[in-house]
């Protein structure tokens, strides 16, 4: 598994890169200084797991995560934030306090390692050198909404509806917003999974439940989660294509 | 509404009450006229008058804080004396609407009554006001003490920053194997703060020179996490020494220069700090990178607010602390410490 150490201490780097020694399954392929680093060296080299530390000068941890569009595995470090550690237990969020206790380490990697899978980009079929970099379904994203938070995969979220100059995420029984346009998220999205149905919807087509007629030689379409979403008759046509066999 | 106010809505609004009650009553035996009504507007007035001249009287006195024994014979003394000139002042309206009877009013029992039923009075409106003054001062008491409480509670957890004693810490451990000696001097340095945290009293007051010390081991461990970010400088006039201030007081304003400076700027910066002896007492100069957010209060934001609240117990309004923007992304915190202290002391 290749990881990036996310610290603006060089010493907390240093420490946490020597309790990993005792993990040969973790690689440590780079480290990163601040949030403008780390979104950069996680956008190029695309590790499965990060190691975050939340204080950091510029941007914190949480607000660097926002600006990523595919998150990996993430495991927070702090050495106290009462802050952050109400955010960590109230979202369920792995997390490592300072100076570091190797059994909760031990316990954190074991935990990554298990659920590893379903997330990954190794586990797409044969993704094509061009969808790589295209938000599928096997990626997970990073989603918060004032003081929650969800990683979540992309393969639960049901339906994205633009809202002003907010997306409405429905996925599980909630529905946050992030501050995104719709059109840039559109950009984003591997449209093998994901439709775009009307200036205001994108929809995943694995939660598509029917299809009927609707006024103007538009669609209807229902969701498994119970929303119904229309289907401009510009896209009409389009979505009857991809819907096919 | 004002402590004033209050007074003066109660003193009207009893004694007018008064006034009705004595008119009611003697309609059921008398021809209440107008001149009646008069008479009684103008007593009623002049009770008010002469309950707010015993009201000066007990304030300047200082009632409440009189032992009783010492009270009591004030207490009888003083309304006697306002009842007399009560009594004659009621002579002397009877004697304007020529009422007077000095057959009936100069009676050796009538006075006696007259007297008597008036110092009954003012009995009763000293009883009250009295009871009043000590309720006040009592819950007064019971906030100040509130507010003390507060400021050693909110003191010991700005003090005893969790998130820098664990940073150190991790910093030390990282550090053992890079560089042993230095790691021993990093930890005495983290025990020598730790110690400070915990013998310290919010009331007491330290030499300056020990604060300094103080904060120098903090600045150095800051040192060992922020590496080449951080850059101290000292400017300490020897004469700075010789005055007394508040302990780890220094300490939160550089730790808050950190928080709020060093820590957020991505290449660091410097903390410069200066202390000198000036006309009016001691300057203390703290000077952080970055810039300072008014506003933003809402991190750690009492660290100044307690600071401020310290001085002023401490000093009375003679200590100041202010902070400001500089120019060239420098924040300036200072602190002006009076010379008297170091006389009382």
């Amino acid at each position: 598994m290749r990881a990036i150490i996310i610290d603006d201490e060089r010493l907390a780097r240093r420490e946490l890169n020597n309790l990993l020694e005792n993990y040969p399954e973790i690689e440590i392929i780079d480290e990163a200084v601040n949030a403008d680093d780390a979104v950069e060296k996680i956008n190029r080299l695309e590790p499965d797991l990060i190691f975050l530390d939340i204080q950091m000068p510029g941007k914190t941890g949480f607000e660097m995560l926002e600006l990523l569009d595919k998150v990996p595995r993430v495991i927070f470090t702090t050495a106290y934030d009462e802050f952050a550690i109400k955010a960590f237990d109230v979202n369920a969020l792995d997390y490592l306090l300072k100076p570091i206790q190797e059994d909760r380490l031990k316990d954190a990697i074991a935990k990554i390692l298990a659920t590893k899978g379903g997330f990954l980009p190794e586990d797409l079929p044969q993704a094509s050198q061009e969808l790589k970099h295209k938000l599928g379904i096997g990626d997970q994203v990073f989603v918060k909404d004032g003081d929650r938070c969800w990683f979540i995969g992309l393969k639960e979220i049901r339906l994205f509806e633009s809202d002003g100059n907010y997306i409405k995420v429905y996925f599980n029984n909630v529905k946050p917003m992030i501050h995104k346009s719709l059109n840039a998220l559109d950009e984003k999205l591997d449209d093998r999974s994901f439709f775009r149905a009307s200036r205001k919807h994108i929809i995943n087509l694995s939660w598509v439940e029917s299809i009927e007629t609707w006024f103007n030689g538009g669609l209807l379409v229902q969701l498994k989660g119970g929303e119904k979403v229309e289907v401009s008759r510009r896209q009409a046509a389009r979505f009857k294509e991809r819907m096919s066999l | 509404m004002s402590r004033h106010k209050l007074y003066w809505i109660f003193q009207i609004a009893g004694w007018s009450f008064y006034g009705i009650i004595q008119l009611s009553l003697y309609s059921v035996q008398f021809q209440v006229d107008g001149l009646f009504v008069f008479g009684e507007l103008l007593q009623i007035t002049f009770i008010i008058a002469i309950t707010h001249l015993f009201r000066i009287y007990i304030l300047r006195n200082n009632w409440v804080s009189i032992k009783w024994v010492y009270l009591l014979p004030n207490f009888f003394l003083a309304t006697l004396f306002f009842s007399i000139i009560h009594y004659c002042f009621l002579i002397l309206v009877q004697y304007l609407i020529g009422n007077l009877n000095p057959l009936q009013d100069f009676n050796k029992f009538s006075i006696l009554a007259n007297m008597l039923q008036s110092m009954v009075l003012f009995w009763i409106w000293a009883l009250l006001y009295v009871s009043f003054l000590y309720f006040e001062r009592y819950n007064r008491s019971l906030k100040y003490e509130a507010t003390i409480k507060d400021i050693e509670l909110n003191n010991l957890k700005s003090q005893l920053n969790p998130h820098f004693i664990f940073n150190a810490l991790n910093s030390i451990r990282a550090l053992i194997d890079e560089d042993p000696v230095k790691s021993k001097v990093a930890i005495t340095q983290l025990s020598n703060i730790l110690r400070n945290i915990l013998r310290t009293q919010p009331q007491e007051l330290v030499p300056f020179s020990e604060e300094l010390a103080t904060v120098k081991d903090y600045l150095s461990l800051e040192g060992i996490r922020y590496e080449e970010r951080l850059e101290t400088i000292y400017k300490i006039d020897a004469a700075s020494n010789y005055f007394q201030i508040p302990p780890l007081m220094l300490q939160t304003l550089v730790e808050n220069g950190i928080k709020h400076g060093i820590a957020k700027l991505k290449n660091g910066g410097i903390i410069a700090l200066s202390a000198k002896k000036t006309a009016t007492g001691l300057s203390i100069q703290i000077r952080n990178s970055g810039r300072y957010e008014g506003t933003d209060v809402s991190v750690g934001g009492y660290g100044l607010s307690n600071t401020r609240k310290r001085l002023a117990l401490i000093y009375g309004g003679k200590a100041s602390l202010h902070i400001e923007n500089e120019k060239e992304g420098f924040v300036l915190t200072e602190i002006i410490i009076p010379e008297s202290i170091i006389n009382s002391k």
